[in-house]
């Protein structure tokens, strides 16, 4: 949907611009051609400019509407529902690279990599090489 | 909402301000030519602001729509409540009407200035 | 009854391409130019030295353990209390902790203190300075012309306001002179400045003096002891009467998920 929003602003843009055109000349005409140009009845603006200009402005009310960003939920839990999954769909779509990125907020509390025990991880490691050498 | 009951359920400020920030944007773009249209029309004294407020309310009504309505109706939640999107409904249907009004005000002068007298 | 017809006026146009498209395009670029101007000038905060720093965020340490108690267990809350409450208490977070009971130094002395006041100093004049000199502009070039009629009527009081300069006694308060279209100017050009400077700008003045006014006092406002601060903190922190958000979470869960 988002790509009608500028045709539609653009295109009512340009009906609005013309209906102004419009009721600029007719005022002008109404102002030279009559006598009293103060009579109320020459100062109407004649039906087919009031729908241009009505249409015109809904036309660029709608692609305005269309084109503006889409809101966040504001209530925590479902806010950071919608991001995790956003994020799990992102990180199959394109690896693993930034996940931390992306998601949960405190992922960095939850993984506390500053507690992690290299020392205890090495000898993991050289114990499950030395099972492949065996 | 009582202070234990936002503890429980806390809400994201980022969210809050991201919302109605995007929702003040696009009514200050919209009173503007709302305001061009009403000056196109020459309207005057009531109608001007009568037909701002209805317009004003459209665009929200069309923001619902397209924006608000397939997130909250897909939460189960019934039409036209915002409590996903928006602390109070007020915040969606009236706040803004105040916010454009000065461009409202501004450009139908001037197109009312332009076009009429 | 006859009705009164409404006045006309014959104006020149060439009042609107000299008068009213300059003041238009002046606004608007004067927006543009505070908003850069509030960039350029921001100042990059300033290297303090740690034990200033020390002092600040034990401070906020304070606030954020009375803002969010209800999120930790009992236990927890009360061992970082006494500890944050000793240590305010003893001063061990203190800049200076021999200099404990003097009174605050003058804060036109401390440097600190002066680079505040300039920042406030710079925004204000961002505002003050573009508005006298354009009010000043309108009113020798512009002043005397009537160039619009609003449309929609207003009391009589507007007259003087509305068209400063134009002497006329029976002209409707409608039409308005030069320096009346300035005002509607500074009110409504918010749009413009979105449509041009997307939407955290800092060009509209309306917006700029609302933030002043809500700008929360800083937790170091300069000229206040801090060991009163700590001392009014710790007190804070010994009056809190500890819930948590978990009590009772067995019956709220159990509700929630009742078939």
């Amino acid at each position: 949907m988002a790509w009608l929003s500028r045709p539609l602003t653009l295109v009512g843009l340009v009906i609005l611009a013309h209906g102004c055109y419009s009721a600029y000349e007719h005022t002008l005409l109404a102002s030279t051609s009559v006598q009293h140009p103060a009579s109320p009845s020459a100062a109407a603006l004649p039906l087919d400019i009031y729908i241009e200009t009505i249409v015109a402005t809904f036309l660029i009310c709608l692609g305005l509407v269309l084109g503006t960003g889409a809101p966040e939920p504001i209530q925590w839990h479902t806010w950071a529902g919608k991001i995790e999954r956003e994020a799990d769909k992102r990180s199959s779509l394109a690896g693993n690279a930034d996940k931390e990125a992306l998601g949960n907020p405190y992922n960095a509390l939850e993984a506390r990599s500053g507690f992690i025990n290299i020392h205890k991880l090495h000898g993991d490691f050289v114990k499950y090489t030395q099972q492949l050498s065996k | 909402m009582s202070e234990q009951e936002l503890q429980i359920n806390p809400i994201v400020q980022d969210s809050v301000i991201h919302n109605t920030k995007t929702l003040t944007n696009l009514h200050s773009l919209t009173a503007s030519l709302f305001g061009v249209s009403a000056g196109i029309l020459g309207l005057e004294s009531y109608y001007g602001f009568l037909y701002y407020i209805a317009l004003s309310i459209t665009t929200s009504l069309l923001f619902y729509v397209f924006k608000l309505a397939p997130g909250s109706l897909a939460e189960g939640r019934s039409v036209l409540d915002t409590g996903r999107y928006y602390k109070g409904a007020l915040e969606l249907w009236t706040s803004p009407i105040f916010n454009g009004l000065p461009g409202f005000i501004l450009t139908w002068t001037l197109f009312y200035g332009l076009v009429r007298a | 009854m006859a009705q009164i017809p409404p006045q006309t006026l014959h104006r020149d146009p060439q009042l609107f391409y000299w008068i009213l498209i300059p003041i238009t395009i002046v606004m608007v670029l004067t927006g543009v130019l505070r908003h850069y101007a509030s960039v350029l000038m921001a100042t990059t905060p300033k290297k303090a030295d740690i034990k200033a720093i020390r002092e600040q965020r034990a401070l906020a340490h304070g606030a954020a353990l009375r803002t969010n108690y209800h999120v930790l267990s009992r236990k927890s809350f009360e061992t970082r209390r006494d500890f944050l409450i000793e240590g305010f208490e003893s001063g061990a977070y203190l800049k200076a902790p021999n200099q404990k009971g003097q009174p605050p130094a003058n804060p036109m002395t401390d440097p600190n203190a002066m680079e505040g006041m300039m920042g406030m100093m710079k925004n204000n004049m961002a505002m003050i300075i573009p508005n006298t000199l354009i009010m000043s502009w309108i009113n020798a070039f512009f002043s005397g012309y009537v160039i619009m009629k609003l449309p929609f009527p207003i009391t009589i009081k507007f007259k003087s306001m509305l068209q400063a300069g134009v002497q006329t006694k029976d002209m409707d308060p409608r039409w308005m002179s030069s320096i009346s279209w300035y005002f509607l100017c500074i009110f409504g050009l918010q749009f413009v400045y979105v449509f041009l400077l997307g939407s955290d700008n800092a060009a509209s003045q309306i917006a700029q003096q609302m933030q002043a006014q809500q700008m929360p006092v800083g937790p170091m406002a300069p000229g206040q002891d801090p060991s009163k601060m700590f001392k009014a903190e710790a007190e804070n922190l010994a009056v809190i009467e500890h819930y948590s958000v978990l009590d009772g979470i067995e019956e709220r869960l159990l509700e929630r998920i009742k078939v």
